[in-house]
């Protein structure tokens, strides 16, 4: 019986050593980048409504857009400077200029082993001018990777 | 009353002569099995020998194990782990050493394992303290690339640990066996948003449950030898014998209705 229990034994000894796991490294198809996620509504209709053209870029970063002449965009996608505690943005919305500008905390997150670390933010009510937009209200100071929406421009 | 006696000591008779009852339970035919009681001192050897191939993680760990019956035993591990992590944009580095303590259930019957065998799982309580820091991180959006860094940090983690496998004496006193861990993370004194990626003697830390397996290599010191009782397993009778028994008694029955 002892020896019988033995041969049993080293069968699974080898089976399982058959399981030892390959480390390869994974991947990150995690987002990334934390976003202020800002929607559109018309202020005549309070409803959610896409502007014709958008174009959108960081002030002093005029070379480099964010967007461009983008249409029919529902949501946009604002990205915050992690190195310091504010920054100001160009928005051009149906050909009409405007900024806005983000005062904001920011703290370290991991993501995942894969992803590693991004910054997420706590903003403050934004600062603007109302040359085609008429308010803007905070829904979720929270920014953070997930896809929920954190401000309403109303235009 | 003489009818009623007579009565009385028919019926002790007849239950004297039936077998099964008649006998008292004490003369119920019990065999025992001699099994020794042994301390087992055992090292972890894959980690060792992963090291030679991924210098990224060391794994050192070992356990001691008392007998307190033929069954149950005390569990007492530890180790120590030093793990370093690096990619595109973020490097880390944990280390530190894990203790953990439970009990140990060996599942197979004593006359099968005569002390040398131990299939069976264990429920421990996971202890880890290290220190953990990110030496370096890089995140790139529109606004440019921040590069930081995470200071040195000591934490403790809680975990809780369920093991099973299988472990056998090959010569005399030395035993190798391996064990397959799940590991439930219950605690850990790290912020919420800057958790490990790995904690000593849990493994990583993003996963809800992690799993490990283990080799082990164990020198047992017998120390005690107990008698362990084993009631004789019921000899199943086959269908033929039942058969046999069947015509017999219908012979019988057809003798004594010739007879009467």
């Amino acid at each position: 019986m002892s020896k019988k229990l033995l041969y049993i034994f080293l069968l699974a000894w080898a089976t399982v050593a058959l399981l030892l796991p390959s480390c390869t490294p994974g991947s990150c198809f995690e987002e990334t980048n934390a976003y202020v996620k800002a929607t559109f509504y018309l202020k005549s209709s309070g409803k959610a409504d896409a502007p014709d053209s958008l174009t959108l870029y960081g002030i002093g970063r005029d070379t480099s857009t964010i967007y461009s002449k983008s249409r029919n965009l529902s949501q946009a996608l604002i990205p915050l400077d992690a190195s310091t505690e504010g920054c100001g943005f160009v928005m051009k919305i149906n050909g009409v200029y405007d900024t806005i500008s983000f005062t904001y905390a920011t703290y370290l997150q991991m993501l995942s082993k894969d992803c590693g670390y991004t910054f997420y933010h706590t903003i403050d009510i934004p600062v603007y001018t109302t040359n085609i937009i008429d308010t803007v209200t905070i829904v979720k100071s929270s920014i953070t990777t997930l896809s929920e929406e954190n401000i309403r421009i109303y235009y | 009353m003489k009818r009623i006696y007579v009565y009385i000591i028919s019926l002790i008779a007849i239950l004297i002569s039936i077998p099964g009852i008649s006998q008292k339970s004490s003369e119920i035919p019990v065999d025992t099995v001699e099994i020794p009681l042994k301390i087992r001192s055992a090292l972890e050897i894959s980690g060792p020998v992963l090291y030679f191939t991924d210098k990224n993680i060391l794994n050192l760990e070992g356990f001691v194990t008392v007998d307190l019956d033929e069954k149950k035993s005390l569990y007492l591990g530890g180790g120590y782990s030093d793990y370093s992590y690096s990619q595109y944009n973020y490097s880390f580095l944990a280390k530190g050493s894990f203790y953990k303590a439970g009990v140990d259930f060996n599942l197979l019957r004593p006359e099968m394992t005569e002390g040398k065998y131990w299939a069976g799982g264990g429920l421990h309580y996971g202890l880890s303290r290290f220190t953990s820091e990110t030496p370096y991180l890089k995140h790139d959006n529109y606004w440019g690339s921040v590069s930081t860094s995470l200071t040195e940090q000591k934490n403790w983690c809680h975990f809780l640990e369920i093991s099973g496998g299988f472990k056998a004496e090959v010569f005399r006193n030395f035993s190798i066996g391996w064990l397959i861990s799940v590991r439930k993370l219950i605690y850990t004194g790290a912020a919420k948003e800057l958790r490990p990626i790995f904690y000593p003697g849990y493994g990583e830390g993003g996963k809800t449950l992690t799993f490990g397996l283990n080799y082990y290599i164990s020198f047992n010191i017998p120390f005690k030898k107990i008698k362990v009782f084993i009631m004789p397993e019921p000899v199943e009778e086959s269908e033929e014998d039942e058969e046999n028994q069947g015509s017999n008694n219908n012979t019988q029955i057809g003798r004594q209705g010739i007879g009467n």
